[in-house]
């Protein structure tokens, strides 16, 4: 039977099938807890992508609060052969916000799991539930004054650490790499199974957020930015707090300084000098995490000409690069690294150094401190002011840590960006070896012109960088399927491969990461 | 007459409204309106705006329909609103809540909405151009009536605009409306019209929206509309 034209139903399921699921839902989880009605579904279906939010559309939203429960919704899933997008927090934003996938599959949200199980300060970690966000983390850090401090993406105070690690996401302090401090996760498959990675499965074992690779095949990975089980619970490396905190940004006046900048910073952060990601933000970046806006300074359609930006430099001291960067450890430490890291950029000749005290209350330093310091804020929701209308996809690929390499990145993004007139929004996350360029394609969604040109260039920034080598690591939904491509078939058949075993009935987030039993084909 | 926002809000602080701010025409509204349903009635209304003309000829029009309903509060990116408005959610207390925000703090609010467990009517994006405005909205079967008079006073007022509306569990396609643009004078009666409209929710009411002020200079921007029910 067709889809129903009137209501939004899974796809493939009828309304009756659909209907005798949700009935079995309102058992399992109570009635409350299972949301058909459009006042409440329409909250999860605001996107910021380049479709028509009907294409994300949920049929049913669930909650769940304990693990019997998720193991329960699998377990009618699976009965009436029902998709279900998990979400913890829901707020990756640009990467997809709380809707699914695909219009009709069910959301799992599991944000009343919100328990912080437990944090040892002596051994440094965490176990959360998913619905945990780093909000919740930091005050109870606080409250309880514990010597240990967080690392989380921008979205901070509201986003959480099960949903940014399972999505790979970065932060800005020396614990940046999230899921390379990830440590033992609980899993629900899809056959209701409970699988604990690591040392979880050890009967009485105290090392699960401990000692990441337990013994034989080492799993975790897998369920990241993947559709194989559901995570509910989850283990993290916390840094001690350290006695000593130096932030500083580096302002560069010179698109073409990227080159320079990069070259000097890798050897600092592959010695460990400067221990945290770094980050190297574009003019248009600062601009709207400083809260301006481009109709400020140009009302014209298209993107901002370079002569406007010059002006804003010129009018704000933002630099067309501006890197951002801590030292931490005792006095002795930082003043060492401090005269290591000040002589550098003495020698390179180029770059004016602010500290902290300089800066003062100064945005956007002031913000960047916070996020390198694990103190969370919401100062780089600015960006959505910059151009307004809704619109926002992050896209964001690998780049060597090699000035050359993110040189030729930025130049094209840029006049990629350009020919569709969209600006270069964009900063680079500066890991010892790579880089995260992430970029924030921004549009006015109530634009339907501006719309289909956002998705073209979205579309031509995946295809152009493809063509060079280049592929993102990580993209919202709409872009999916089309990103798994880039990483050739033999990747896919191997994914396929395990989602047969594990999901038969594909009834795990179909589509995420462009795997989805209804729709591959092996090529 | 101008819109100065400081001043809407601090009559409305002293408690008297119609009589202060907006004088006889807003009386008579208020007199006009059919009493709204018990449901409604029953609920107080609150206000999120933020700075800026837009947002002042929004409370215009939600003061119009709102009266002594109505409450209003001052919106930024700030987390300790946004966690505490969260809370708010939770604790289940009956409230409705309108708005007109920048896209940054919507952005942050709608998503607070989610999880804080609310119900949401109308999620409604705004582009405002000189003479021209595009219109996004996402509604329910229950702002039905809002869609279409917004719609008819869209076209009434004269500036050019698009409107496309998506309904939560409607069909795939967009409804889509536009209309030329005739005359620039009233080209901000849209932030009225829905201050209007997303107060009158849930009640009985067949007016249209007061005219707005004409503001001294053009209101141009990116906007973001709701309404929001804990």
């Amino acid at each position: 039977m067709p889809e129903q034209n009137n209501a939004v139903l899974p796809r493939g399921v009828v309304q009756e099938e659909f209907d005798k699921a949700v009935e079995k839902f309102r058992v399992l989880l109570g009635k409350e807890s299972v949301l058909v009605k459009a006042d409440q579904l329409l909250p999860y279906n605001k996107i910021m992508l380049s479709v028509e939010n009907a294409a994300h559309a949920p049929s049913a939203a669930l909650t769940a609060t304990t693990v019997e429960q998720v193991q329960g919704v699998v377990r009618i899933c699976n009965e009436h052969k029902i998709p279900i997008w998990t979400i913890s927090t829901g707020r990756n934003f640009g990467y997809g916000s709380a809707a699914p996938s695909q219009r009709g599959q069910v959301i799992l949200d599991l944000k009343k799991m919100n328990k912080i199980i437990k944090i040892d300060t002596d051994m440094c970690y965490a176990l959360v539930e998913p619905g945990v966000t780093y909000g919740q983390l930091y005050d109870h850090i606080e409250e309880n004054n514990l010597p240990v401090m967080l690392s989380f993406s921008a979205p901070s105070a509201i986003a959480g650490p099960v949903g940014n690690t399972m999505d790979r996401g970065v932060g800005y302090t020396p614990y940046g790499e999230h899921f390379m401090m990830q440590c033992g996760m609980e899993v629900v498959l899809a056959n209701g199974d409970v699988y604990r990675t690591g040392m979880g499965g050890v009967k009485g074992s105290n090392t699960w957020q401990i000692f990441k690779w337990g013994y034989g095949p080492t799993l975790d990975g897998m369920f990241t930015q993947a559709n194989y089980g559901i995570t509910t619970k989850m283990g993290f490396w916390l840094m001690p707090k350290p006695p000593v905190f130096k932030p500083f940004e580096v302002i560069f006046q010179s698109e073409e300084d990227i080159v320079e900048i990069v070259d000097l910073l890798r050897p600092l952060r592959m010695s460990g000098t400067i221990p945290n990601s770094v980050v190297i933000a574009s003019t248009l970046w600062e601009a709207g995490s400083a809260h301006l806006r481009r109709s400020d300074y140009i009302t014209e359609p298209g993107h901002t000409p370079d002569s406007v930006i010059k002006q804003m430099q010129k009018d704000t001291g933002m630099g067309a690069w501006n890197l951002y960067a801590a030292l931490y450890g005792t006095q002795e430490q930082v003043d060492v690294n401090w005269k290591i890291v000040t002589d550098a950029f003495k020698r390179l000749g180029k770059g004016r150094i602010v500290t902290q005290e300089e800066a003062g209350d100064k945005q956007p330093f002031k913000y960047r401190a916070e996020l390198m310091s694990g103190v969370p804020n919401l100062q780089e929701f600015g960006l959505y002011n910059w151009r307004g209308g809704g619109g926002s996809m992050w896209f964001a690929p690998v780049s060597e840590a090699r000035g050359s390499e993110c040189e030729k990145q930025a130049r094209m993004a840029k006049r990629i960006l350009h020919k569709h007139g969209l600006d270069y929004v964009a900063e680079f996350i500066v890991a010892p070896r790579d880089m995260h360029h992430v970029i924030d394609v921004l549009f006015d969604r109530t634009n339907a012109e501006e719309t289909r040109r956002a998705d073209a260039c979205f579309n031509e920034l995946l295809d152009e960088f493809e063509k060079e080598g280049y592929a993102v690591y990580r993209v919202n939904t709409r872009f999916q399927e089309r990103v798994a491509r880039s990483y050739g078939p033999v990747k896919r058949d191997v994914e396929h491969a395990i989602k047969r075993a594990l999901d038969p009935n594909n009834i795990l987030a179909p589509g995420r990461s462009g795997i989805n039993l209804d729709t591959y084909k092996k090529a | 007459m101008s819109v100065n926002r400081r001043f809407v809000l601090k009559s409305m602080a002293l408690g008297s409204i119609a009589g202060v701010t907006m004088g006889s025409a807003v009386r008579a509204l208020a007199a006009g309106t059919a009493a709204p349903s018990a449901t409604a009635a029953a609920r107080p209304v609150l206000a999120l705006a933020n700075e800026g003309a837009a947002q002042s000829i929004f409370l215009y029009g939600a003061l119009a329909a709102g009266g002594p309903r109505l409450q209003v509060q001052r919106v930024g990116c700030d987390p300790g609103f946004m966690l505490d408005f969260e809370r708010q959610l939770r604790s289940r207390q009956p409230m409705r809540v309108i708005g007109l925000l920048d896209d940054a703090s919507a952005a942050l609010l709608v998503d607070i909405a989610r999880s804080g467990g609310a119900r949401m009517q109308w999620l409604g994006q705004h582009t405002v151009e000189a003479a021209f405005s595009r219109h996004h909205l996402l509604d329910t079967d229950s702002a039905e009536g809002c869609s279409q008079q917004f719609s008819r006073q869209l076209q009434a007022c004269g500036a050019g605009f698009s409107l496309n509306e998506e309904r939560q569990n409607g069909p795939i396609g967009p409804r889509r409306m536009s209309g030329p643009s005739r005359s620039a004078g009233q080209s901000a009666q849209w932030a009225s019209s829905i201050g209007y409209l997303l107060a009158s929710l849930g009640t009985r009411t067949t007016l249209t929206a007061p005219l707005a002020p004409v503001a001294s200079t053009p209101i141009t921007g990116s906007f973001v509309s709701f309404s929001i029910e804990a």
